[in-house]
């Protein structure tokens, strides 16, 4: 019968196909999630600075408040009259708190650490899908029989994602 | 400690097997039972013609709950859509994980309950709903949390509600055609001349019939607590941090709440078995565990501890 050899060939055409395609699409892969790491990056690179002079911003506006605090209390404890500090204090304290009922430095500042790991997690899984793939495409490319056809078609390895000096490198916050 | 990768091949190869058995056995038996079937309707068509029916009708019961999974959801009493302000931690942590595992962030729900439980549903990646209760949310650290969502991520990843419907289908034809086959058994003719191969056939129909829609079931079971060690492999190998999920599974499994939106239908789909209270001890505990849809927590936690 020539018609089993037939179904053979066939069969082992389209497995070639097939495997040939998983090497071409996983590299267009490997370079969309590229471009990924440096969207996150971007990302990370717009939301950092604006989140933190947004909460200095706050923070400075409690700090002022806070130092006058301080300053009545110092006052009163020495001894002295501390009526005229706390008179010229009261007013803006009153202004201060209408405006916010609650004094939120500490929820400001722990949104802020939950954004920033947020975003650092981000970046993190955006790597990490980049080196996944790339695992997925060398091993492939080496082990048995796949690597039959990646030689066929002289299918060259991929580098994968390396950090560089600047890279490691992670923002740092003042406040 | 084992390597993960070597975990995730041979979870994936018992996976294979144990499917390969129930499609065997799904064969075997509507071979038998359509045999025995045209023994009364006749053999022209084989009894094809009421296995393809049968396929039909169960296809038809099922095809619902597949298409439109993720769209049950939000039947689900109180269920709503999580927003990245009011919960922050799940919102984000899925999200980062959809970008890990290279797929479109899922659709989020918040299911208004104590009970800390979460399940992912939807025929496939671009349509799938992650849901959590908010005990969940409440109860678990934000590492935690991600060990819970990648493992529902996983379950994503790998089809396993498409893997679960095909699955039902197959079940649902099974107890069709065995349901026929006893009711012809009642109604039918007898009168027809008997001849031996047919009455072997009905014979083995009968016991067939009796039989197989448990064993159909008892292995629908073993498939689904094979993919929740997958999904829990998936998760590390996602995370690549095991502890989180082992964190997360003690705290779930000390809570001993029962989940009050669960049914039947769904509960292959939780993180843990959301029936609680139910699970027996010793021989009686191997006994009742082959109809859990989930493995124990324990024998989960020992997996996950030989890949720290």
């Amino acid at each position: 019968m020539i018609i089993y050899p037939i179904i053979v060939l066939i069969v082992i055409v389209i497995w070639i196909i097939s495997v040939y395609n998983f090497f071409v699409s996983s590299k267009t892969r490997i370079g969309a999630s590229t471009q990924e790491i440096g969207n996150q990056l971007k990302r990370q690179a717009d939301l950092i600075p604006n989140l933190e002079s947004s909460v200095k911003g706050y923070l400075s506006h409690e700090k002022g408040i806070l130092q006058m605090l301080t300053d009545a209390r110092k006052l009163i404890s020495t001894g002295k009259d501390a009526s005229a500090k706390i008179a010229e204090l009261l007013p803006k304290l009153q202004v201060v708190v209408e405006s916010n009922p609650e004094l939120k430095g500490n929820t400001v500042v722990g949104s802020l650490m939950d954004e920033l790991r947020d975003t650092a997690d981000k970046v993190m899984y955006a790597r990490r899908l980049l080196i996944d793939l790339t695992a997925d495409f060398n091993v492939k490319r080496v082990t048995f029989p796949s690597s039959l056809v990646a030689n066929m078609f002289k299918i060259s390895e991929q580098e994968g994602f390396k950090a560089s000096e600047a890279e490691t490198k992670t923002p740092r916050i003042s406040l | 400690m084992k390597n993960i990768y070597e975990v995730q091949s041979a979870n994936k190869i018992k996976s294979t097997i144990i499917v390969v058995v129930f499609v065997v056995f799904v064969a075997l038996t509507v071979y038998i039972l359509s045999q025995a079937l045209g023994y009364y309707w006749g053999y022209e068509a084989g009894g094809l013609g009421g296995v393809g029916l049968a396929l039909i009708i169960s296809g038809f019961i099922s095809f619902g709950s597949y298409y439109f999974s993720d769209q049950i959801v939000l039947g689900i009493s109180g269920a709503k859509e999580a927003d990245r302000k009011e919960y922050f931690d799940f919102y984000t942590v899925a999200e980062n994980l959809a970008i890990g595992a290279g797929l479109p962030k899922p659709k989020l729900f918040v299911l208004d309950d104590s009970a800390p439980n979460a399940f992912a549903t939807g025929r496939d990646p671009k349509h799938a709903v992650i849901c959590a209760t908010t005990g969940l949310l409440d109860k678990l650290s934000r590492t935690e949390l991600e060990g819970v969502i990648a493992h529902e991520l996983s379950h994503v990843r790998n089809y396993d509600t498409r893997l679960q419907s095909v699955v039902a289908v197959m079940v649902g034809l099974i107890a069709l055609l065995g349901d026929w086959l006893l009711r012809m058994r009642m109604f039918g003719d007898r009168d027809r001349d008997r001849e031996s191969m047919g009455a072997i056939f009905l014979a083995l129909g009968i016991i067939f019939a009796i039989l197989s829609p448990i064993i159909a079931q008892l292995i629908q079971l073993a498939i689904s607590r094979r993919r929740e060690f997958m999904a829990d492999v998936g998760c590390v190998a996602l995370t690549k941090q095991p502890r989180g999920l082992i964190s997360a599974l003690e705290k779930i499994s000390k809570d001993t709440e029962p989940l009050e939106a669960a049914n039947k239908a769904t509960a292959h789909l939780y993180i843990t078995n959301p029936f609680k209270g139910k699970r027996g001890q010793g021989s009686v505990g191997w006994f009742s565990n082959l109809f859990n849809t989930h493995p124990p927590v324990e024998e989960r936690i020992k997996a996950l501890y030989d890949m720290v």
